[in-house]
């Protein structure tokens, strides 16, 4: 895996994610991003905590459901 | 029985390694793989020896992919185009002619399979005439149309809509229409490019819910390396050979790239190598079981033409697994229409295609098409707003409940699939029962059956409960318009017809008007633009309604009334017939 990957550094903007867009923000280099497309602007930390925002949607994203289940559901 | 394709391609630089740790692991595991190879990779004596070992050593089969439109001969006709589908027809030629000959030139032979992201009709026939031997392709990626297009602002156009989620035989006019007959088949067995969740590739960006672990990251529906999704999807494709002759498919197709540092994910590789090797370990578990076959994809074509018949049906019963809404949604497919159902919206039409006006569709700048590849649909109620929530609905179907001057709309109970059979040589399907009531207190419970093929939706409303004297008009309601991304297209040319004491005949002329068909057992659309006359029709209806929308609401609507006192039911067919261009 190639240590100095271009993407290592990048993340995704959280804003424009929760409206099922991918957008790649630019990062200043100190853990700072703001994204080309919308006006949001934030800290890795801040990202990470939106990203688990966006997830608390999928109530099953835990959940194995076997085949069995799934004839069940 | 699962049948399993899984399909590997090299990458470039450092990539390359990890597609042979790729091929290293599924080898491990015991499972065969299809190697695409690029143009351009067939000047690269490496990936050339590689490849002839692993099909050597472990039968692994080795393909041609289409895309990536470069190396000597092609960049300086492809000019940058990297979709061979995007080309006009004579470019087409000239680089699948210089493709499939390298191919030759350095392995004896023309390839036995070919992949691409799409195959337009015009490409399938000129690799049919290029390379017969080539009988099982990667044909299109299911619905990967307008919602992707939204999604991925800046980074991925694709217009494929409107086909069948598992392996087909492509017609000769639209490579994603399943062909009627022998005659009209383009003579190759396609498969889709990754499988999808038939629940949220229907709602919303198909590309993160697929038969790809590394996706499913994309769309952020793992916990770092805990991701039961992905066994989760495998095994709701593994439900539906309940319903189609024992068998189901799947087939993973992950480059390397996504299994490196990538711009769809914010965890490091190793997550999703995890989830790669943890989906692929599944796969091997299962076919130590006796649950799975691992094959070429070559060997899944020749299969697929023991399975299946030309002309055959096929049917998926999707359960939402991720957000745990219990939503349920029925798809059939047969060459004549390609329907789905939303039970949560009371059972009505979410999207339908239709096939049997054989819209023929090839794509390139030379087309009047461009890039828009999509199988046109009469009724897309994602892209064309489906049941009204603050304004006017779009393209749907419903049932209207009238008693008194109230009117309840099916569209508003929540149902779900409670029964799939198979019988008198169609596919029945019952949901769930919903209970209604009035404000003058009358209520009761109403039962939606369904019955496909033959070009034919049956639909029977069963009523039960009612009070014996209750009064009840029930309204088989159509709503929709020939389109094919969420915008508009032009509706002149369409011609509304009811029967009955008053027949109507008139055209579509967007001024907003109904006209009533008193006594009326049918009432139908010629919808030019797909070739097709779709009708409503009951001998037991009483009336019907043809609407022409306005430009704020360009749809056509058609309703057909029964009369019911107290309990009954109702059946109504939805028929799907050819007209001519």
């Amino acid at each position: 895996m190639s240590e100095s990957n271009l993407y290592r550094s990048l993340m995704r903007c959280p804003v424009c994610f929760s409206r099922d867009t991918d957008v790649l923000m630019i990062n200043t280099g100190n853990e700072f991003h703001y994204c080309p497309k919308c006006s949001f602007q934030g800290m890795e930390s801040e990202i990470r905590g939106m990203y688990r925002d966006i997830q608390k949607k999928f109530h099953n994203m835990g959940k194995r459901f076997t085949l069995e289940d799934q004839r069940a559901l | 029985m699962m049948l399993f394709n899984i399909f590997h391609r090299p990458g470039a630089g450092a990539h390359y390694d990890i597609y042979r740790q790729q091929q290293e692991l599924a080898h491990q595991l015991g499972l065969k793989t299809t190697i695409f190879l690029y143009y351009s990779d067939l000047f690269d004596p490496r990936a050339i020896a590689d490849a002839i070992r692993d099909r050597d050593t472990y039968g692994d089969e080795i393909s041609l992919a289409l895309h990536n439109l470069t190396g000597p001969g092609i960049t300086e006709i492809s000019n940058g185009q990297i979709a061979l589908w995007l080309l006009d027809r004579e470019r087409k030629e000239q680089i699948l002619a210089r493709m499939i000959g390298k191919f030759a030139e350095v392995f004896g032979a023309n390839p036995t399979s070919i992949g691409s992201y799409h195959l337009d009709s015009s490409c399938l026939e000129i690799l049919r005439r290029l390379a017969p031997e080539a009988r099982t392709v990667i044909g299109g990626c299911f619905e990967e149309g307008v919602r992707v297009f939204h999604g991925c602002n800046h980074s991925w156009y694709l217009f494929n809509e409107g086909m069948p989620w598992n392996p087909w035989y492509p017609s000769k006019t639209h490579g994603l229409r399943p062909a009627r007959d022998e005659e009209d088949a383009s003579g190759v067995v396609a498969v889709p490019h990754l499988v999808r969740d038939m629940s949220l590739a229907f709602e919303g960006r198909n590309d993160f819910w697929a038969s790809h672990p590394p996706n499913v990251i994309r769309g952020m529906g793992n916990d770092a390396t805990f991701c039961p999704y992905d066994l989760n999807l495998v095994d709701q494709y593994r439900m539906q050979a309940e319903w189609n002759g024992g068998y189901s498919y799947y087939n993973t197709f992950v480059s390397p790239s996504w299994l490196d540092w990538n711009h769809n994910s914010e965890y490091p590789p190793e997550v999703a190598w995890e989830l790669y090797r943890k989906f692929l370990t599944y796969m091997a578990s299962l076919k130590k079981d006796g649950q799975l076959e691992d094959l070429t994809l070559s060997a899944y074509g020749e299969r697929h033409r023991q399975i299946r018949p030309v002309g055959h049906d096929e049917v998926y019963l999707a359960k939402e697994l991720l957000y745990g809404s219990g939503k349920h949604y029925f798809w059939f497919v047969d060459p004549a229409y390609r329907v789905t159902i939303d039970a949560t919206q009371g059972g009505s039409i979410g999207d339908l295609r239709p096939y049997a006006g054989q819209a023929p569709v090839a794509t390139g700048p030379d087309t009047p098409h461009r890039d828009i590849g999509s199988y046109p649909y009469l009724i897309q109620s994602q892209h064309r707003a489906g049941n009204a929530h603050h304004c006017y609905d779009g393209a749907r179907t419903t049932l209207l409940i009238k008693h008194g001057e109230q009117t309840l709309d099916l569209c508003n109970f929540r149902a779900k699939v409670a029964s799939v059979a198979r019988a008198d040589g169609k596919v029945k399907i019952a949901l769930t029962p919903v209970r209604f009531s009035f404000s003058d207190g009358v209520s009761g419970d109403l039962t939606t059956r369904y019955e496909f093929g033959n070009g034919t939706i049956t639909v029977c409303r069963e009523l039960s409960g009612l009070p014996a004297q209750a009064d009840l008009e029930l309204i088989e309601y159509f709503k929709g318009a020939p389109g094919r991304t969420e915008y508009p297209e032009d509706l002149h040319g369409i011609v509304l017809e009811a029967n009955g004491s008053s027949p109507v005949h008139r055209d579509f002329d967007y001024s907003g008007q109904w006209s009533e068909a008193p006594g009326a057992t049918e009432v139908a659309a010629l919808i030019p633009h797909v070739r097709t006359r779709l009708s409503l029709q009951s001998g037991s209806a009483v009336s019907g309604r043809v609407h022409a929308g306005h430009l704020f609401s360009p749809y056509f609507t058609l309703q057909l009334a029964h009369r019911l006192i107290g309990n009954g039911t109702t059946c109504t067919c939805l028929n799907l017939t050819s007209i001519a261009a």
